[in-house]
């Protein structure tokens, strides 16, 4: 197993697990209306589009080598 | 500090917090502008330019990037999970959740470094390189500065500087952290992906 394969797992499996927590936070915050909460809301979504970008990556569908 | 912090009232603290707080964003979406800046100058060159990266100049990493990436917005999560163990008062959960945040941060830059080390000769006297550098040494330095706050703060917390009530500075690193995190999504999508 190389190295680049070894990372792509490490990578996709990281992006399933992170972005599984981000959208279970996204899920918890979304009731709260506090300008903060709004702004941790528009975080953890863009978190969360960070981790499917990555996810993509790791399944070798986007990224230039 | 934290004798000001207890002497006011719970009416005042909250008109001083909202002020805090916008102008917190406010610096957070100047940073943005920052960061934009440059993200548009990136972009203008690499219109300009008919072959992307010029010819001779190797693309960055993929997929120590992709590991990189993934430490990163892992302590976005750490650091969330850590303000929520805040709020339900369960301290020694917080203070787990606070280091992981730091150890994944030093982790991230750490990574950082290693690229840096590691990156091809033939990048020095680029534009490719020059943004490069710029733009991810300027978030590496947003990194660097976030972790010295979360020690800080984690610091604070032990020093009894906020109350289960009263957390401004608490909420301002969880700020800053996400938005770090955030950055980091648009330039790992620019640099690496796109």
């Amino acid at each position: 197993m190389t190295g680049a394969i070894i990372m792509r797992i490490l990578a996709g499996s990281g992006a399933l697990v992170v972005a599984y927590f981000a959208l279970k936070a996204l899920y918890e915050e979304w009731p709260k209306t506090a300008l903060e909460d709004q702004v941790t809301k528009i975080m953890m979504g863009l978190l969360t589009l960070g981790c499917a970008i990555v996810l993509t990556v790791a399944l070798g569908f986007t990224g230039r080598i | 500090m934290a004798t000001h912090a207890v002497s006011i009232s719970d009416a005042e603290y909250e008109e001083v917090r909202s002020h805090r707080l916008l102008g917190f964003l406010l610096f957070l979406i100047s940073d943005t502008i920052v960061f934009s800046s440059f993200i548009f100058s990136y972009l203008y060159d690499r219109s300009a330019s008919p072959i992307w990266p010029p010819l001779g100049v190797e693309r960055p990493g993929l997929y120590l990037a992709a590991v990189n990436s993934i430490v990163l917005f892992g302590s976005g999560v750490t650091m969330h999970l850590a303000m929520e163990a805040w709020r339900h008062a369960d301290r020694p959960r917080f203070n787990n959740w606070m280091i992981a945040t730091i150890v994944l941060g030093l982790g991230f830059l750490s990574g950082q470094a290693w690229e840096y080390s590691h990156l091809h000769d033939t990048w020095w006297g680029t534009v490719f390189g020059a943004s490069f550098f710029t733009l991810t040494g300027l978030h590496g330095f947003h990194v660097f500065i976030g972790v010295i706050f979360l020690i800080t703060v984690l610091l604070q917390t032990r020093r009894g500087v906020y109350s289960q009530t009263r957390y401004f500075g608490l909420t301002a690193v969880t700020l800053y952290w996400h938005f770090v995190d955030v950055i980091w999504v648009a330039l790992f999508f620019l640099f690496y992906v796109y």
